[in-house]
């Protein structure tokens, strides 16, 4: 059904299950996911990567945790939770996660030595470059991007393949940009400029959502050579 | 795959009865537009009193009307609307709660319904309390003299609770017990703070809108102890306001029915058999199913 053929609710359409690659989005590749500062002290930043959902928070000493965004127990979002020291507690039973994701407390069964399965789903994490980087699977190093400071991330509602091209047929002076594939449909453009002038990378990258939105979206990279 | 799929309708929801509309939020100056099983519906009321419930499409429908709720039928009914023997002691008239949408899968919220682990946190300073927040050893079994597809009982449920309802002045060990009598429809008897030889009785009715967007109605058999239908009503929309954000924020948003999906403990034991009753059953709607999560790519 449609969002408003006399229902109260748009539906939504978010798949339960997403494949692990498609265009745009490689196992093997690390991915610009958040800046270093949209992950302060006791918030949990909430993104979405290759149609996976992630919860990224640091412990106290600084280190960057990415978890999947949901609760192993009752599939709860994690983002939902809060940072209590170093741990992740979850909102729905107040489970705890500690950093590394392994369940340390169930207050339900408080007694209980809680069995070492009950894991949070934890991804490869790294910063570099004022980024904080993740995949499924990354290879290697995140890629060296030259010094500068982090311009505003710029969603876009397009895939990522559509994304990468349109970037790839200009020449961005004083820019490095990167794509994060968030589901089959969208992206967000992240980078760095070079001579810390955001103000102008933030118009440059507007203009080209612009441009790159007002082409339909049957021009959909995703459906190509999947 | 999908959250939700135009599919067949589900034949265990498609041939039961669910609530649509309450008689004392009608309106005979508007029309009420809802859905069910994703059936665009329209309840009205005429000045006289009289309630039609009429698919947009025309097609023909069954309808009823039970413990102040429009009840509807879309296919063949196979057993009448659930009976509530509380509802005829005469000192405790129903009292409908409100329509509360929710953008969850109708399994998901009854799972809610059945959860005690949750109450001291989400529910802290009325239903439990944190550090009292031990679940405590409780029984599960099939419901005996259910429907046609069963049920189940949960008993021995305790919980000590600061606020048990509106009428609470203190908190107490709150005993408890829980019946799923449809797949959408459980209740809970509880310990009332006044009269401890009776159970205060709520009801949990799940409209299933789409797959994962649903309608909650509460209803509550609460006995006299100086509270008003107006005091119940809000206490219990304060705790449903409490799990809509539990409820909306769980991925995926069917509930999930095979094994390893999620990892549940001894004291969701009311929620394992929830599942595989659901299983056991064949529901399909607002579920994955085992079969399904065996095609699926990851």
């Amino acid at each position: 059904m449609s969002a408003n053929d006399g229902g109260t609710f748009d539906a939504g359409a978010r798949p339960d299950f997403w494949p692990d690659f498609w265009p745009g989005f490689s196992p093997g590749d690390w991915y610009a996911i958040a800046a270093d500062h949209d992950v302060i002290p006791g918030h949990i930043y909430r993104t979405t990567l290759g149609g996976h959902d992630l919860a990224v928070w640091r412990t106290r000493d600084g280190t960057v945790q990415i978890w999947r965004d949901r609760c192993p127990h009752r599939g709860v979002r994690l983002s939902l939770g809060e940072v209590a020291g170093d741990e992740l507690r979850c909102q729905y039973h107040a489970w705890r996660f500690a950093r590394g994701g392994a369940c340390t407390y169930i207050p339900a069964q408080p007694a209980m030595k809680v069995p070492g399965t009950i894991h949070a789903e934890v991804w490869p994490a790294a910063e570099a470059g004022g980024l904080i980087w993740s995949g499924i699977d990354p290879q290697g190093a995140p890629p060296a991007l030259p010094a500068g400071t982090v311009v505003r991330a710029l969603p876009v509602a397009r895939p990522a393949a559509v994304v990468a091209e349109a970037l790839a047929e200009t020449d961005w002076p004083g820019l490095a940009l990167v794509v994060q594939p968030a589901d089959a449909q969208s992206a967000i453009v992240r980078g760095v400029a070079t001579d810390g002038d955001c103000l102008a990378a933030d118009r440059l990258l507007r203009a080209l959502r612009r441009r790159i939105e007002q082409n339909g979206p049957e021009q959909n990279g995703g459906e190509r050579g999947a | 795959m999908q959250e939700w799929r135009t599919m067949t309708p589900d034949p265990i929801l498609w041939n039961d009865w669910h609530p649509v509309a309450a008689r004392c939020t009608l309106d005979p100056g508007r029309a009420h537009h809802t859905v069910l099983l994703h059936v665009p519906l329209v309840v009205t009321i005429d000045a006289a009193g009289t309630i039609i419930a009429r698919r947009n499409d025309g097609a023909p429908l069954q309808q009823c009307e039970r413990y102040g709720l429009v009840w509807v039928c879309l296919g063949t009914p196979v057993q009448p609307v659930l009976a509530i023997p509380e509802a005829d002691e005469p000192d405790r008239p129903p009292v409908v709660v409100g329509a509360i949408g929710v953008r969850a899968a109708g399994p998901r919220v009854i799972e809610n319904f059945l959860d005690l682990g949750h109450l001291g946190y989400v529910h802290a300073g009325y239903l439990g309390d944190d550090p009292q927040t031990r679940v405590l050893p409780y029984d599960v079994a099939p419901l005996p003299d259910a429907g046609v597809h069963g049920g189940l009982i949960a008993t021995r449920c305790r919980m000590y609770q600061p606020k048990a309802s509106p009428a609470a002045t203190e908190g107490f060990l709150v005993d408890y017990f829980y019946k799923v009598e449809r797949p959408l429809a459980t209740c809970l008897y509880k310990d009332n703070p006044v009269h401890r030889d009776r159970f205060d009785v709520i009801y949990l009715f799940v409209q299933p809108v789409t797959e994962v967007t649903s309608i909650a109605h509460p209803l509550l058999l609460c006995l006299p102890d100086g509270t008003t239908p107006a005091a119940l009503r809000a206490f219990q929309q304060i705790i449903f306001m409490q799990d809509k954000p539990i409820l909306e924020n769980q991925r995926p948003a069917r509930l999930p029915l095979y094994d390893g999906a999620e990892l549940p403990i001894g004291a969701d034991r009311s929620s394992v058999a929830y599942r595989r009753w659901l299983a056991a059953i064949g529901l399909r709607w607002g579920v994955i199913t085992a079969t399904e999560a065996a095609g699926a790519p990851r």
